[in-house]
């Protein structure tokens, strides 16, 4: 675990002195706390959580893509991955350290949607509980996107079109009910649904994003054994 | 030791490395010889396991992490500082952070602890490199071409640090098309062209060797007398 540390600590130290980085984390919150309050509670007809949910999903589902595939790209680009590679560092190890940090800020920045919005205790919980599981999913496939990349330029030209399908998936599927049963496979659905709705089945919801990050953990070993060196 | 044997190498249907054989002893400094593409950087991938070979055999007397590395790209963070950087491996290989201000102190680094990487010269990056890769006490040290891009001055440095690590027990690996400073470190080289090993063994033996073909002839008109192409 000291090597996870170790890399969780760097991450950290790196991710405070990138504004391109930590503006994704403050700009949707910010965005969501704006439109609560100018729109959303002047406007009896708009719920309350209107904009805490949309973007917070959009957070989840699109924006962590972005984050995390960049900085795994910038390692590969950079061939520090491959020495992280030579001195031992084995994938778990690395996506805890790397993926740890960006999960505890996108945990902690969940956290400040739900003070935005008007959520009961029970909602509150369920509202973070999908939220992290969300998440963790966005941080594998953005590492898995960033592993397989040749640089950065790379990274945002393969995952800003996925993390939009990803994101807007639940859009059609609202629209069309063939796409809502090929959707209800995708992490970013089960999210969507979960946080428009607390009545849905929460179980179901979990356990298609677990699945979900399930098989992109498996990828993202494969793709870590096949390019970390090769960085 | 370090130890290859008729390894062969392919990228798709291109030979890369073709029947390449030495044997580098503890405490030794070996140069690998060529210029650019005859296949220095693929040895050493081989031979930190980075790579596989296709044919031959090779070996190192030392595990993974009693190995240190210099890549031709030096992998830092560039965000973080000098100390911050070997911090980051302190804690990989579980040793105490103190070791990171002896590392840059060695390589006369002290006075930049707290630089960002993103302000030092190159010269210095290339030191930094160097204090990563030594910062465990490595029984072995792969550095490939160390002294790229410096200037006289710098290389110096890096040339020092090179014979006072391996006064202090290191086998040292390295790779150079700089036939001076291979000729001033190296206590035994081997000459690679189009991935074969064309001569090996001490400079001046080498030199001695084909002393018949020329008048006091030095490494580089030996690889020229051997392949008909110049180094540098």
């Amino acid at each position: 675990m000291s090597r996870a540390r170790a890399i969780f600590i760097k991450q950290a130290k790196d991710m405070f002195r990138n504004p391109m980085m930590l503006i994704q984390f403050i700009i949707y919150p910010a965005v969501a706390f704006i439109m609560t309050e100018l729109i959303a509670k002047s406007n009896p007809d708009i719920s309350n959580n209107m904009f805490v949910t949309m973007m917070g999903a959009i957070f989840a589902g699109m924006a962590l893509i972005l984050s995390m595939s960049s900085v795994i790209a910038e390692d590969v680009e950079r061939k520090s991955l491959r020495l992280l590679v030579m001195a031992g560092v084995k994938p778990h190890e690395y996506l805890l350290g790397a993926g740890g940090f960006i999960l505890l800020a996108g945990i902690i920045v969940s956290g400040v949607f739900g003070l935005i919005g008007d959520f009961t205790g029970a909602e509150l919980i369920k509202f973070l509980a999908v939220m992290a599981a969300a998440t963790s999913a966005s941080i594998v496939l953005g590492a898995i996107i960033g592993m397989l990349a040749k640089n950065r330029q790379t990274a945002s030209a393969i995952a800003t079109p996925l993390a939009m399908i990803l994101g807007f998936a639940p859009m059609v599927a609202s629209f069309n009910e063939t796409a809502e049963k090929a959707a209800s496979f995708l992490y970013t659905q089960q999210l969507n649904v979960l946080v428009n709705d607390f009545s849905a089945s929460f179980s179901k919801a979990m356990a298609v994003i677990g699945v979900n990050i399930l098989v992109l953990l498996a990828v993202f070993v494969f793709a870590y054994r096949k390019k970390g060196l090769k960085g | 030791m370090i130890r290859m044997n008729g390894v062969v190498k392919r990228f798709s249907q291109q030979t890369v490395l073709s029947d390449v054989t030495f044997c580098v002893q503890k405490q030794e400094i070996f140069g690998l010889l060529g210029p650019s593409g005859a296949g220095k950087t693929t040895i050493i991938n081989i031979l930190t396991n980075q790579l596989q070979a296709d044919g031959g055999s090779h070996g190192i007397d030392a595990a993974a992490s009693e190995t240190g590395l210099m890549l031709d790209e030096d992998g830092l963070y560039t965000r973080l500082s000098c100390v911050e950087n070997l911090n980051v491996f302190a804690d990989i290989y579980a040793i105490p952070r103190k070791k990171s201000l002896e590392a840059l102190e060695s390589v006369g680094l002290a006075d930049a602890a707290k630089k960002p990487v993103n302000k030092l010269s190159r010269g210095m990056r290339q030191r930094l490199a160097l204090a990563r890769a030594i910062l465990h006490s490595p029984k072995i040290l792969f550095l490939d071409e160390p002294t790229s891009g410096l200037d006289p001055a710098a290389a110096r440095g890096i040339h020092k640090l090179i014979h006072n690590l391996r006064d202090s027990g290191a086998t040292v690996f390295l790779t150079t098309h700089n036939m001076d400073e291979a000729v001033k470190l190296c206590d035994n080289v081997a000459l690679l062209h189009k991935g074969r090993i064309v001569e090996h063994g001490a400079p001046a033996e080498i030199c001695e060797r084909h002393s018949a073909m020329k008048t006091s002839p030095d490494l580089e008109s030996v690889f020229i007398i051997l392949t008909g192409v110049e180094l540098e």
